[in-house]
Formats: C-alpha cells, sequence, structure tokens
C-alpha cells in the first residue's frame, strides 16, 4: 500500500474532532471517493476521534490517502493512552456504552468502513485503524 | 453613564493594595514621584512634543494620527496623564482612569505593542530629564525605579483594559453567534421550526435542546420541525441529541419532525444502527410541512379544488 498523503492530528479537545472530519472530507474527495462513501468515513472518523477524546482521554488521529495500486482510499488511524475498552466483543456487538451515549460509535464504525482493527490494552490504551477504498466508477 | 472600568474588573481596595506591592510602589516611591512634580512641569510641553514626534516618525502609529485636530486634542490628555504620573497619589480615581485610556486605545484599535513601545518612549524622555538635572548616585537610581514602576504599573493597568475589551468583544460575538445558531421561526399556528446548521457539538446541542424546548412552551407549540439538511456530518451524538431533543418535547406535548435528511446521511445512520423510529421524518422540509400542518388539523390545498 502506498502512501500519498499522511498527516498527523491532535486530538485533545471536542474543538478537534470537526477537525479530523473535515480533514477526512477532503482526503476522501481528493481520492475520488463518491458522496455515500464520503459520507460513511467522514462519519466513522466523527465518531472515533470522539472515541478517543471521551474514551481515551484525547490522543491523536492519522489521516492518510493511500492507493493499492488499483483503487485509491483512506486510512484513519486513531491512538490513546486511555484506560483501553474492557471488553472490546461487547463494544464491537454494539449498544454497550460506559458513558451516557448511545454506545454506537466502536460497532457503527465498523460497519461504516471495508477494513477495521482495534487494539486495546487495559490500562495503556486503544489503536483503531480502518480503511475504505473509493468504489470503482461505472 | 458607563459603570466604572474598576467595577466592571473588579478591582478594589484590596487589589490596589496588593498590586502596588507587587510593582513595589510604596510611600518613598510615591513621595519621590511628588517631589519630581515641579520638574515635570517645567518639561511637560516639550516632554509630551518630542513624544508625539515619535509617533508620528513611525508609519504605523502615524496611521492612528491622521488628524491634526485629534492630534492637538490627545496632546492636551497626554499632558494631564503625564503630570498625573507625579501626584504622588495612586487611588481608585487613578486607577479607574488609567483603565479607561488603555479601553480607549483598545476601541481605537492600536496594538498593545505600540502602546507598550511608546510607553519606552516615554520612559526615555522622563530618564533624560532626571539625569540632566544634575543628581547622580544613588539618588538619581532611586527616582529612575519610582518612574520605572509607575510606568509599569501603568502599562499593567492598560493591559487589563486591553484584555477586558477583548473579552468583552468576544462575549458579544459568542451571544451573537448563539441566537444565529438556534433560530426558533414559527412557520404557523402552534407549527415551529429549527433549522440546523453547521457542526453540532455537545455545546451547541443543549443551545438547540433549550432554544427548542422555550420556543415550544412561549409559543404552546404541537409540532417543531428540525431541519438538518445544513449539518454536516449526522453521528451517534448528533442522532442522540436528536433523540433527547425529541423527548424532552414530548413531555411538553409536543411531536418531533426530522427533515432535511440526504440520502447520504439515511444511509450512514443506518450502518450506525441508530434507531430513530421515535421521530417522524421527511425527505423534505416541504414534507414536513406538510405533515406538521396535519398534526395539527391543518392541510394545503389547491386553490381551484378549494373553492
Amino acid at each position: 500500500m502506498t502512501v500519498l498523503v499522511s498527516e498527523r492530528l491532535t486530538i485533545a479537545v471536542e474543538g478537534d474532532v470537526p477537525v479530523v472530519r473535515r480533514r477526512a472530507r477532503e482526503l476522501a474527495q481528493a481520492a475520488h471517493f463518491d458522496a455515500f462513501a464520503s459520507a460513511a468515513i467522514t462519519t466513522a472518523a466523527s465518531e472515533l476521534s470522539r472515541n478517543a477524546l471521551v474514551h481515551g482521554g484525547g490522543g491523536y488521529a492519522v489521516v492518510e490517502h493511500v492507493s493499492d495500486g488499483l483503487r485509491e482510499g483512506l486510512r484513519l488511524v486513531f491512538v490513546d493512552e486511555g484506560p483501553g475498552i474492557l471488553d472490546i466483543d461487547r463494544a464491537l456487538r454494539g449498544g454497550y456504552s460506559t458513558g451516557r451515549s448511545l454506545g454506537l460509535g466502536l460497532s457503527g464504525s465498523r460497519r461504516l468502513v471495508d477494513e477495521f482493527h482495534v487494539e486495546t490494552s487495559l490500562g495503556k490504551g486503544t489503536r483503531v485503524e480502518v480503511v475504505k477504498w473509493a468504489r470503482f466508477r461505472r | 453613564m458607563d459603570p466604572s472600568l474598576t467595577e466592571v474588573l473588579q478591582f478594589d481596595e484590596h487589589q490596589l493594595r496588593t498590586r502596588l506591592a507587587f510593582f513595589r510602589i510604596g510611600e518613598e516611591e510615591l513621595d519621590r514621584l511628588a517631589a519630581m512634580r515641579p520638574l515635570m512641569e517645567e518639561a511637560t510641553a516639550q516632554i509630551v512634543s518630542l513624544f508625539y514626534e515619535h509617533l508620528l516618525s513611525q508609519p504605523e502609529t502615524r496611521d492612528f494620527l491622521d488628524d491634526p485636530v485629534l492630534v492637538d486634542r490627545l496632546q492636551a490628555k497626554q499632558t494631564a496623564y503625564f503630570l498625573q504620573l507625579f501626584e504622588g497619589r495612586v487611588d481608585l480615581a487613578y486607577v479607574e482612569n488609567r483603565f479607561r485610556v488603555g479601553a480607549a486605545h483598545e476601541r481605537l484599535g492600536v496594538p498593545p505593542r505600540w502602546y507598550i513601545g511608546a510607553f519606552d518612549r516615554y520612559l526615555g524622555l522622563v530618564r533624560e530629564r532626571l539625569i540632566g538635572r544634575g543628581v547622580a548616585g544613588a539618588e538619581l537610581v532611586a527616582d529612575l525605579a519610582a518612574v520605572e514602576r509607575i510606568m509599569h504599573f501603568d502599562a499593567a493597568l492598560a493591559i487589563d483594559a486591553y484584555v477586558a475589551g477583548h473579552l468583552a468583544t468576544h462575549a458579544r460575538n459568542q451571544a451573537a453567534l448563539r441566537e444565529l445558531a438556534s433560530p426558533v421561526i414559527r412557520v404557523h399556528d402552534r407549527v415551529l421550526l429549527l433549522p440546523l446548521v453547521g457542526t453540532i457539538d455537545s455545546f451547541r446541542a443543549q443551545q438547540v435542546m433549550e432554544s427548542a424546548l422555550l420556543g415550544v412552551s412561549e409559543e404552546q407549540a404541537r409540532v417543531l420541525i428540525l431541519d438538518i439538511a445544513g449539518v454536516a456530518v449526522v453521528d451517534t451524538q448528533v442522532a442522540d441529541h436528536l433523540l433527547k431533543t425529541t423527548a424532552a418535547l414530548r413531555l411538553l406535548g409536543a411531536k418531533t419532525i426530522l427533515t432535511g435528511i440526504s440520502p447520504q446521511v439515511a444511509r450512514t445512520i443506518v450502518e450506525l444502527g441508530v434507531d430513530l423510529k421515535t421521530l417522524h421524518t421527511r425527505n423534505k422540509l416541504s414534507d414536513g410541512l406538510e405533515l406538521a400542518l396535519s398534526l395539527v388539523g391543518r392541510e394545503i390545498t389547491d386553490k381551484e379544488r378549494g373553492s
């Protein structure tokens, strides 16, 4: 996979979430995403950066425009050094929240992207990596 | 009459004592300043005119002083200001005066850097006078220290006034933005519309909920249309806020109709697994309006058919 653009963005305050989201939307446009795919990756960027902020106490995001030779895509990585996710299977099933939210952020984001990897370690933090590819244009 | 800036900035006798102690201005310094007054009265006219010469020689400060009538008026004010330094008395009235001077510069848009730079020029002119007076050694050093301290004390007050001015502007903008952000519009008897635009963070979401609740209560509305066509991204947090607002409105006896849902947002919401079944939803605002009217027992009919 070739990385065409890579940017690291800090996630420390609520105002950083729209910044990550906006950058994801811009790169989605650069990678020729259609409106549906762009909405999906932008929403996932919003969910995952907010997770890093609210549950992980902040961290950073790496936003990348990538290519595998055939298609262009976006790879987003979210890293925090928070408490980690206690029951990752349950979090991925959805409807489970430690806060007072809907508890759909992680499970929902997974359905919005093509590749989804989460590594979490109790007391050390969480790293979520997602990839979404632009669909071939007909 | 405007409230005094010392009141606004909560600058009281206690603050004054603390501040004077911090700048190491005591009886001795004030006595020294008072003792310099006759010399300074003699020198005022020259010092003030040299001071303005400096301001007019710099392009950045000259821009603020392009009107000769204004310069005349300012020079008169400057003379009073300058001599006040050598009153030998610093009380709340003195502080109020300094705050007003700072606030006036802030309003004129003079950046603090020019202000501080001008202070330095003032200090230089006074220093020359004191040195030229013929008193040397420890006395001169102590006199210079007294002048420096009172001028730095003044500069700190000016900066306070600048910061207060900026904060007031910021607060006004925030208030304007708040009104702009969540305008509740009455579109028909007991039907309200709240169009949402931009980013809905938790602060905005609270505003939206509050203005929706207040609007419904004041207008005795039965239906509130929330139009989200202008919302950048509908993620689970935004959806959560919409659901909570709907639940709160239901407690007031009002129904919520969500409109302006684009095909992309519809698909994203479904993928996220968010259940918006408790809301009436419509693609277009016009459809939402029709639904709203039917909920209050009205309908839109064609003229021909109606007559």
